[in-house]
């Protein structure tokens, strides 16, 4: 496994795990990240979102991982209880933490099977 | 000075026969440069359907078999236009519907921030838990695309409910349409010689196409289906029924062992889309559970009833050029011969127009993609039916 499939593994599994620590450890400090989510991003309300995620989900699995040198493109399916939200995630490493992150939610799925997670503070 | 390339990507021969079109309208706007890129498991099969329109596959993309789930199939298709567009990176991609490699194709575009046009946008089942992965892809697409090329006015809708911009969102019609007008229209010989002779002694027969290729149709409803075509053979003296069939030997068995050797029933086997196209243009009734079928048919000013209890486009149903009749061998049999016995039903049917297109599809696809990168003003939107039946969305 690569640097960089080693990093974007640990972190997958990181905030999957529910370990924010762990997660906000692989975000570097003045890392660029943007989501299609209406409210503003930055590392902090990330790992947030993703820990509810996580937490809400009956599970979360990486359904696939592409590198290319030190960009990585991950899809994921967040399965809730009444359905699975689909994540694409594409992620930039450097130094072993990740430098750039740039998520794309199913918003209308996102809504759907996890209510309220978007309108919580 | 060389034109800016837009990517069209494919991965099946379906949506080969859809991007075609879009390829040869931005070939004839010379704004930019279209580049075919056939990926998936099956490019040779992909080169074939573009083979039909005169065109070739620029970039073959190929993925071994090993890759046999989706989840492999996708992420090798990323990891190939990833290293395709490092070395050749288009102003644009295009990619069409909702396949494995569409979402690969949008993907590998986000990725490296190469705006995405997605052809045939905004379908949906409004059913979220039955068709994942499916739908899930096809609102994910959504979410990258910087255009949307919609093929009904409802499928716009859909992408508005879901807080897409409306000037991202263009109502161009479905460029199927436009592909099978223009390979029909060239009327070339039939490829499939059986085919060939049933039309050279037709001597004036009314012809029937009967296409049931859907797995959920196999079994007992095409059973059922099959009785009915045998019905309507005997109750009509002249009609030629042709019946392609899918290359399943198991399905191709269950047709043969119920229409097998009945007179005026031709089987065959899946025909090239030359052939269905022109055997479209010339049959009087379409029966048939496929999609595509059920939308180029109008254009030719076809009814089409459709042998399915649910469908999603259900444009030509509430423009009256379809007609719902699922399987029951009574119900088939009693709305093909409601048509058969009156020309002026018939045509009533398909008078007005067809929902899924006006055949300048494609045309407004190659515009609106170059008004994206600058090099064209928005083109406008397919115009709305007249027909009282599409614009009161009234069922039949």
């Amino acid at each position: 496994m690569t640097g960089t499939a080693e990093s974007v593994a640990f972190y997958a599994r990181s905030w999957i795990n529910r370990d924010r620590v762990a997660a906000r450890r692989m975000i570097a400090p003045d890392a660029e990240i943007e989501w299609n989510l209406e409210a503003a991003v930055d590392d902090e309300e990330l790992v947030q979102t993703l820990h509810r995620i996580a937490a809400f989900a009956d599970s979360v699995t990486v359904v696939s991982t592409t590198c290319a040198g030190d960009r990585a493109s991950l899809v994921y399916d967040c399965a809730a209880p009444f359905g699975t939200v689909r994540v694409a995630e594409f992620v930039t490493v450097a130094g072993g933490t990740l430098s750039e992150i740039r998520q794309v939610y199913d918003v209308v799925a996102l809504r759907r099977y996890f209510p309220g997670l978007l309108d919580q503070d | 000075m060389s034109l800016p390339e837009v990517h069209l990507i494919c991965g099946t021969r379906p949506q080969a026969v859809r991007l075609a079109p879009v390829a040869v309208a931005m070939r004839e706007a010379g704004l930019v440069a279209p580049v075919l890129v056939a990926g998936g498991r099956y490019p040779a099969m992909v080169g074939q359907a573009f083979a039909a329109f005169g065109l070739a596959p620029d970039v073959t993309l190929r993925v071994e078999r090993g890759a046999g789930s989706r989840p492999e199939l996708r992420t090798e298709m990323i990891r190939r236009l990833d290293a395709l567009w490092a070395e050749r990176t288009p102003a644009a991609a295009l990619v069409q519907g909702d396949t494995t490699t569409s979402l690969a194709g949008a993907l590998a575009a986000s990725w490296r921030r190469i705006p995405l046009v997605h052809l045939e946008a905004g379908l949906r089942s409004d059913d979220l838990g039955s068709s994942f992965p499916e739908e899930a892809d096809r609102r994910l697409i959504a979410q990258v695309a910087a255009l949307h090329l919609t093929p009904t006015p409802l499928a716009a809708m859909n992408l508005l409910d879901e807080n897409i911009a409306t000037g991202d969102v263009l109502i161009t019609g479905n460029t199927v349409v436009d592909a099978a007008l223009a390979v029909a229209a060239r009327r070339l010989p039939f490829e499939n010689t059986e085919v060939a002779a049933v039309r050279a002694a037709a001597a004036g027969r009314r012809l029937v196409v009967v296409a049931a290729h859907r797995r959920e149709t196999w079994g007992a409803p095409l059973d059922r289906i099959l009785a009915a075509v045998r019905r309507l053979v005997e109750r009509y003296a002249d009609i030629d029924v042709i019946l392609p069939t899918h290359p399943n030997p198991a399905v191709r068995a269950q047709v043969h062992a119920g229409l097998g050797g009945v007179d005026r029933v031709t089987i065959t086997g899946p025909l090239p889309y030359p052939d269905l196209s022109r055997l479209l243009s010339e049959a009087y009734l379409v029966l048939t559970d496929s999609a595509d079928i059920q939308q180029e048919a109008p254009s030719f000013g076809v009814p089409a009833l459709v042998l399915r209890e649910v469908t999603e486009p259900a444009g030509s149903l509430r423009a009256g050029c379809a007609r719902f009749v699922g399987s029951d061998t009574d119900v088939i049999v009693e709305h093909a011969s409601a048509l058969l016995d009156s020309r002026v039903r018939r045509e009533a049917m398909t008078a007005g127009g067809n929902p899924y297109g006006d055949g300048l599809a494609a045309r407004r696809a190659a515009q609106a993609t170059a008004a994206l990168l600058g090099l064209a003003d928005h083109p406008d939107p397919m115009p709305a039916l007249e027909s009282h039946a599409a614009a009161y969305g009234a069922s039949y």
